[in-house]
């Protein structure tokens, strides 16, 4: 049985309490949801930043979360998925992404919720830039996620 | 002709540089680099960063994968979005 999936890229906001209703009405059969929501937060390297805009690659983003589902879905009896990532131009607290996991079980939804952020953080095409007193710049990668990922590998 | 995509901070590096390129028998993502690095020294060398991948036609590729007629080659940064 294959999840229900959702998949969205888009500039706009997105609201946490309809898209955990949509996961908890996938059908009677969901025992866990776990929602994760990601934030701008108002510090990079402890400077306080004005903004961030996101650039990703249209088509390419997609297909690759769409493949990182798949992967999940291989791992963990699933019910539901919604992977939400907003591009274009955010302010410090603005929700950035969302990744919420349906299913029978909570071990299944807590393990792929994590897995699928750890992968849409290393794999999928979206990069930030950040304006930090008139100065943009853009994100370096952190060590810490190829780290993250590296931990879903050795269990294969 | 092949496109050319430049992503992240590679867009910005590649900043007036074409945005296609002719296609020739046996042209690979190596060898548009090596094509670049004759008008555009700094930006071959930010493609030669060992973290730079490509793709064609939005699936990542090898450096040495022949790159058909019509195809979109890009060249990615490593990402950061979530």
């Amino acid at each position: 049985m294959s999840a229900h999936v959702i998949i969205r890229v888009q500039r706009a906001d997105f609201d946490l309490a309809s898209e955990y209703q949509r996961l908890r009405q996938s059908t009677t059969a969901v025992g866990a949801v776990v929602t994760f929501c990601g934030l701008v937060r108002d510090l990079e390297n402890e400077t306080a930043i004005d903004s961030l805009s996101l650039q990703h690659y249209p088509g390419m983003t997609e297909s690759l979360l769409e493949d990182i589902v798949a992967q999940a879905e291989q791992r963990w009896r699933l019910i539901g998925v919604t992977l939400i990532h907003r591009v274009g131009q955010l302010s410090p607290s603005d929700q950035i992404v969302f990744v919420g996991v349906a299913s029978e079980h909570r071990k299944d939804a807590f393990e792929a919720a994590e897995y699928l952020m750890d992968y849409l953080k290393t794999r999928a095409t979206f990069w930030k830039k950040i304006d930090q007193g008139g100065q943009q710049y853009w994100v370096d990668s952190k060590d810490s996620d190829q780290l993250a990922l590296d931990r879903w590998q050795r269990d294969d | 002709m092949i496109r050319l995509l430049f992503f992240g901070r590679l867009g910005d590096v590649a900043a007036g540089v074409a945005t296609s390129i002719e296609a020739s028998e046996g042209l690979t993502p190596s060898a548009v680099r090596e094509a670049l690095a004759v008008d555009y020294p700094s930006l071959a060398a930010e493609l030669s960063q060992p973290q730079v991948l490509v793709s064609i036609d939005q699936c990542i590729a090898d450096w040495d994968q022949p790159i058909a007629d019509g195809a979109e080659l890009a060249f990615l940064p490593p990402v950061t979005g979530g």
